[in-house]
């Protein structure tokens, strides 16, 4: 069996959920959506899956479309909770995980989804952090992904803007800031994955087409190394097969530039 | 935050409008692609409605409509964009990075939090996060408030009532009673946070046929209400119709030089009213949007 880079990339996300969490992804993430129904269609069928945009618990939606908030996406749910019953249960402690980008990472986790260059003059606005300034701060983990490792400019020394936050802030640690969630536990991008040891980013698993040296040098922070770094283990031919069922167009393939989209893999 | 409580509030699109005032702090309902009060927006833009406060959670066309045709002066959104599919809105990231518009950029909950004050009458209420973000920066008027039980410091976010929430719905009754199909977003919060809901309607019905629907926004918070028919166009007002990919990339597309923002302005705004505006959208194409629901493969083709 072929398959091709952004399959492997939602498997991956959706093993960083684990049965009986309850989860949630922001808007504008096909990957971390795909990975979600992944996920609960598979290896974690007792987690709740509340979606995006539409708030419905547990949906089953015939396709993935390219916008966070069409109706296919409460189709199957019984349930849809509302805005702020979610908000509330993000600040509360009671969602388990969430999954979070961002066009800068740092090393701690804190993401910048504001402004290249800062604010209020920035080089490059982008959209915004949605609900991430306050439930990065309580959720109790955090699944951080990113597909533009490779540019360079994305896992960057220090983030020019802090949108959501990681394990430290310049103001401090999350104890000091009087955060209540985890913080960032997983980081996946599509170079390899990371955990968070201590609190800072450490490389876990590559993958087979790329090079220590190569991820090292897409990293603008001081590269930590696992001392069991192994490479990624390989997809099930059931997880890749799931994908391409739950996500007939190919939404999640947005996320990734050209030349991601060639790599490809057999099983 | 007085009740209106007039039986009939039908009125003609022009007049809603002119209820918005320049200046003013207007809520955005509805949220992406979904039931953005887009009727309302043009409107707004052609009586040159200016200066706006805008606020809202997750925006998309019509922040970056009324951005273009320079009507906002201050952008508290937690977002303006177009998801991964066509990504950043041009007109409001061009007028950011020049310095036209105060981005105020706020955060979902914090904005919930601040209406949920304004309907609580209270000046303040905390919030946990927020603090050590860029965010915290962009808002001198935050403040910090210890609690008097656990010795915790938090931030304080000020109360938030906008003069005004525009509000999209696939029905309503001539009272203002309104259906919405959920997700309702911050819609209710900002119907009891807000001095007056305007509204517009896909469809004015009966009061008896909005109550067997279910009525998510009461009359009494309702100032107006307006026959609009695909009002939310180019955004969706499900069950009625699904938004319109194409019609959304083509303002992107437009909105790429501010001469060609101006020109989608000037052919589908300033020229005309919201029947020409159905029109050059065509009846096809709105019934293509309609038919959604007919099969996945006609709902999935509108997005392949």
């Amino acid at each position: 069996m072929k398959f091709t880079f952004d399959e492997w990339f939602v498997v991956e996300l959706a093993r960083t959920i684990r049965d009986g969490e309850v989860t949630f992804h922001g808007f504008a993430s096909p990957c971390a959506q795909v990975a979600m129904h992944l996920a609960k269609r598979t290896h974690a069928p007792n987690m709740m899956l509340i979606e995006g945009a539409m708030y419905a618990v547990n949906p089953t939606p015939a396709f993935i479309p390219p916008t966070g908030n069409d109706a296919v996406l409460k189709q199957g749910a019984v349930y849809s909770m509302r805005f702020e019953e979610f908000f509330d249960a993000a600040v509360r402690g009671d969602i388990d995980r969430m999954f979070l980008s961002g066009i800068q990472i740092d090393r701690y986790g804190n993401a910048n989804l504001t402004a290249v260059g800062g604010m209020p003059r920035p080089k490059v606005k982008i959209g915004g952090g949605g609900g991430g300034c306050n439930v990065s701060a309580t959720v109790r983990h955090l699944s951080i992904w990113s597909t533009n490792h490779r540019t360079g400019r994305c896992l960057v020394s220090a983030c020019d803007f802090i949108t959501d936050v990681g394990h430290r802030t310049p103001a401090g640690t999350r104890a000091e800031l009087g955060y209540t969630g985890g913080g960032p536990d997983w980081m996946v991008t599509e170079l390899g994955i990371f955990d968070f040891h201590e609190g800072r980013a450490r490389l876990r698993r590559i993958f087979p087409d790329v090079a220590v040296e190569e991820l090292e040098a897409a990293t603008a922070f001081d590269l930590e190394v696992a001392a069991d770094l192994t490479e990624v283990d390989p997809p099930e031919r059931s997880q890749i097969e799931w994908v391409r069922k739950l996500d007939p167009i190919g939404i999640r393939r947005n996320e990734f530039r050209p030349q991601e989209l060639q790599r490809t893999f057999g099983l | 935050m007085a009740f209106h409580l007039d039986a009939d509030k039908l009125t003609d699109l022009n007049s809603a409008a002119r209820l918005v005032p320049s200046g003013g702090l207007v809520a955005l309902g509805g949220s992406l692609s979904a039931r953005l009060p887009m009727a309302l927006v043009r409107e707004l833009i052609r009586l040159e409605t200016a200066e706006l406060h805008v606020v809202g959670s997750a925006h998309s066309i019509d922040v970056d409509l009324l951005v273009a045709a320079g009507a906002i002066k201050v952008c508290e959104q937690s977002y303006v964009g177009f998801e991964q599919d066509h990504g950043l809105a041009p007109a409001f990231r061009r007028a950011a990075q020049n310095g036209e518009l105060e981005v105020r950029e706020s955060c979902c909950d914090t904005v919930l939090t601040q209406i949920r004050a304004a309907e609580m009458g209270l000046p303040f209420l905390p919030v946990r996060g927020v603090k050590g973000t860029g965010i915290r920066e962009l808002h001198p008027e935050y403040g910090e408030v210890t609690c008097p039980f656990t010795g915790e410091t938090l931030v304080a976010v000020p109360a938030l009532s906008p003069d005004v929430a525009l509000i999209h719905a696939p029905m309503g009754d001539r009272a203002g009673n309104l259906h919405l199909e959920q997700p309702y977003v911050l819609d209710e919060r900002f119907a009891a946070g807000s001095a007056a809901v305007v509204a517009t309607v896909d469809r004015i019905v009966s009061t008896q046929e909005v109550a067997e629907a279910g009525i998510v926004i009461p009359a009494y918070r309702v100032a107006a209400v307006v026959e609009a028919p695909f009002g939310a166009h180019p955004t969706s007002a499900f069950p009625g119709y699904a938004y319109d990919r194409a019609h959304i990339a083509e303002w992107v597309r437009a909105a790429g030089t501010p001469q060609g923002a101006a020109a989608y302005l000037e052919q589908y705004v300033m020229s005309t009213d919201e029947a020409g505006y159905r029109e050059m959208i065509g009846e096809q194409r709105m019934a293509q949007l309609r038919g959604y629901s007919d099969s996945t493969e006609s709902w999935m083709s509108l997005y392949s």
